[in-house]
């Protein structure tokens, strides 16, 4: 089974994934509301989170995490296309998004798009087996992590 | 429509009302979008002699047909007003996520008239668009007030996604060097926008959109962006320099050719440049780079200075303040230069039009013109704990700082030398020096929008060696080529594009995108006309409202004075040698006003 392995490191927060997306789901538009990927910001650090697969029995079994001295429930945290949460969801109907690495076999759109590698496609292993843009990757990571 | 989305937003702050209107579709064939549609509205709306500050004026955001839609640099918006720094038309393009979202809210553009009784803040979540009160907002700095914005949206993901575009305590009392900060730090700097929005009591704009913007072709659209990422990638420009350390890579090229506005202007070389390059900012207070909406070349520089006293953090500085603030005002310190940045954002301030007042300022002290006990403060070049001290006066407006606040030109008018401030219709001017490169002393002379920095970009052809090899020196063969530029550059305003593309590509890379977004025709003639048609409709904004062209000159600085040293040693900008030309080539008469015969040609009337 392919995986999409989101290293956030790399991301420069351009939301271009989010263009992509929306673009291969939906003929001829531009959403990134629409989007199974969206990137989150956090003190000048990027975050991609993709929208995964939901099940009713992982709730049962939720957590209280401790972070930085707060009680955070995971709800907050997790990425399921989850009917309760606002957002992975369509803005004007209200159906559920969840990332189908756009089809089978597996080429995901913002794997192509993305220019900083922050996405790739991984099998279980988690083995680079994609990876579109070869670009020249110099953003000067290693200060950042 | 596709690539628009068809509607634009008008509000009227007096009776406190928000409607919607169609886009005028014909207009979009004649100007576009974003700089070209929102001149031809202000030209039409506004009438040109009015006090740039009085509730008459209007304040105009537009995007472009490409804003939005995932190209490339595709993350641009216009501010289109009356200036209250120059008179002239303004326009001052930014980028970020502001734009975008503006399309995802289902509007190409804001019109904004009137003026509200109190402080409020527009308010856009797609078709909810409401005036909210500001006064918990007003005295605020740009990043509260973003924060601030941000914490009252019903959820997490909401709020991040929420644009914000707002005025610092700058704006609110009216100083003309102030800017429109949206998204933190991309800034709608120049020609004293700022100060309208303040003039109007508008303190922000937020707005965030679920809706979609259409294009014509989505397979072709995307193979198009696809394709241009791999021939902007192929320029010498863009992937090696813009994606590593942004635009400060150009303090040294600029150094080296000679140009840099060292100590306001006096000299184009830096000896101590080493200490404000692009290189050393690397080295010392850049963490990563980040992109605007869509933009893979991610030539923004998120920055942190550990120790006091410049200690702070945010993006930036770009090459425009590192070469204003540092070698302008000689502060050869890129964290002194970083920690001024980022406070002129949060006041909302315009690093080049403060950085080129200050200047001006130190070089009248430097002069013995204003001493110590006028400004209140040892005002020598390099001072950077009084440039500091002056970006609070200036919000502010106390003691020497609401004299600055007015500008560099009417600082240096009012103490009797015009001559040492350094712009062009009363603004100041990009930190490129014309003595150099003799096309850029047109091209600012001749600039519609004051002379904005938006304007100064005729630098790419020689100085990168993009574009072929023009020799800076001559006067020969400049004045078509500024006319082509001008015209061109105008176009990647027009299409809602940042000019920064312009350091590598040229129109016919955007027809693809353009014909596969819009599902219109476009040629280069096309495009190229469209510029002109733009430019030409600015040119009568400026007529209208008092400029001649007497107006279209340098400072005496540039005309008189050769440069000392450097590769543009003896050299002066001879102006008078390309202007006469350029008029021709124009289709202007000798006074530099538009011939009947050009106007209708392009479908415009006086």
């Amino acid at each position: 089974m392919k995986r999409l392995k989101i290293d956030f490191k790399q991301c420069c927060g351009c939301r271009r994934c989010e263009v992509a997306c929306s673009l291969n789901h939906f003929e001829n538009s531009i959403n990134p509301k629409k989007s199974r990927i969206r990137v989150m910001e956090e003190g000048g650090i990027f975050y991609p989170v993709v929208a995964g697969p939901f099940n009713n029995a992982e709730c049962t079994s939720k957590n209280i995490l401790l972070i930085e001295g707060k009680d955070v429930d995971e709800c907050i945290i997790c990425r399921a296309s989850c009917p309760i949460k606002p957002w992975f969801k369509e803005p004007d109907t209200g159906v559920l998004l969840k990332c189908d690495f756009c089809g089978d076999p597996p080429d995901p759109a913002c794997v192509k798009w993305c220019p900083c590698q922050a996405i790739t496609l991984v099998d279980e292993e988690g083995r680079i087996v994609v990876k579109v843009e070869d670009v020249k990757k110099d953003y000067q990571r290693g200060k950042k992590g | 429509m596709d690539g628009w989305v068809g509607k634009l937003l008008r509000v009227n702050l007096t009776k406190g009302s928000v409607t919607s209107e169609d886009l005028p579709v014909g207009l979009t064939r004649l100007f576009l979008g974003g700089r070209g549609l929102a001149s031809r509205i202000l030209y039409n709306e506004v009438d040109a002699m009015v006090d740039p500050l009085s509730p008459e004026n209007k304040i105009i955001f537009m995007t472009g047909p490409l804003t939005g839609t995932g190209v490339i640099g595709g993350a641009s918006f216009v501010v289109v007003t009356k200036s209250p720094l120059s008179g002239s038309i303004a326009c001052s393009p930014a980028e970020g996520y502001f734009g975008p979202e503006l399309k995802y809210a289902g509007f190409d553009g804001i019109v904004i008239e009137g003026k509200a009784a109190g402080p409020v803040y527009l308010s856009i979540e797609d078709n909810e668009v409401a005036l909210l009160s500001a006064s918990h907002l007003w005295g605020k700095s740009t990043r509260r007030t973003e924060e601030l914005i941000r914490s009252e949206k019903s959820n997490l993901w909401i709020a991040r996604e929420t644009s914000v575009a707002s005025i610092g305590p700058a704006g609110e009392r009216l100083a003309k060097v102030a800017s429109i900060i949206n998204d933190k730090h991309r800034v709608a700097a120049r020609s004293g926008v700022g100060a309208v929005m303040g003039s109007k009591n508008l303190k922000a704009i937020a707005v965030r959109g679920t809706r979609t913007v259409m294009v014509a072709d989505g397979t072709a659209f995307a193979d198009a962006v696809a394709r241009s990422w791999e021939k902007f990638k192929s320029t010498p420009v863009i992937p090696q320099t813009l994606n590593n350390v942004g635009t400060p890579f150009l303090v040294d090229v600029i150094n080296e050719s000679g140009v840099l506005p060292v100590r306001n202007f006096q000299t184009g070389v830096m000896k101590e440049v080493g200490k404000i390059s692009g290189e050393h900012m690397g080295e010392t207070i850049l963490r990563a780079n980040r992109g605007c909406f869509a933009c893979p070349i991610a030539c923004i520089q998120m920055t942190a200075v550990a120790d006091p006293p410049f200690q702070g953090e945010g993006e930036g500085p770009e090459y425009r303040t590192i070469a204003v603030i540092g070698a302008a005002c000689g502060i050869a310190d890129i964290a002194a230069v970083a920690k001024i940045s980022y406070l002129c954002d949060e006041m909302g301030i315009d690093t080049l039009s403060f950085g080129s007042a200050v200047a001006c300022a130190m070089e009248l002290t430097e002069r013995r013109i204003i001493s110590k006990k006028q400004t209140g403060m040892n005002l020598t070049f390099g001072n950077a704990g009084a440039v500091i001290e002056l970006i609070e006066k200036v919000a502010n407006r106390e003691g020497f700082g609401d004299l600055l606040a007015e500008g560099g030109y009417h600082l240096a008018s009012s103490y009797g030398h015009p001559e040492f401030f350094i712009g062009v219709k009363r603004e100041g001017a990009p930190p490129f020096d014309p003595r150099g490169i003799q096309g850029l002393g047109l091209e600012y002379a001749t600039s519609s929008s004051g002379v904005s920095h938006a304007l100064g970009y005729l630098v790419t052809h020689k100085l990168l060696g993009i574009r072929g090899e023009i020799d800076p020196l001559t006067t020969e063969g400049k004045a078509p080529l500024v006319k082509q530029f001008q015209d061109g550059s105008t176009v990647f305003d027009a299409a809602g594009l940042c000019r920064l593309l312009l350091l590598g590509v040229w129109i016919d890379d955007l027809i693809p995108l353009l014909e596969t977004a819009t599902g219109n025709r476009y040629s280069e003639a096309d495009l190229l006309t469209l510029g002109e048609r733009v430019w030409n409709l600015e040119r009568l904004f400026n007529l209208k409202a008092g400029f001649t062209g007497a107006d279209d000159t340098l400072p005496r600085r540039m005309l008189e004075e050769p440069m000392p040293e450097g590769p543009a040693r003896g050299q002066v900008c001879k102006l008078q040698e390309m202007l006469q030309e350029y008029y021709a080539i124009r289709g202007w008469n000798d006074r530099g006003i538009p011939t009947e015969a050009k106007l209708s040609s392009l479908g415009l009337a006086w």
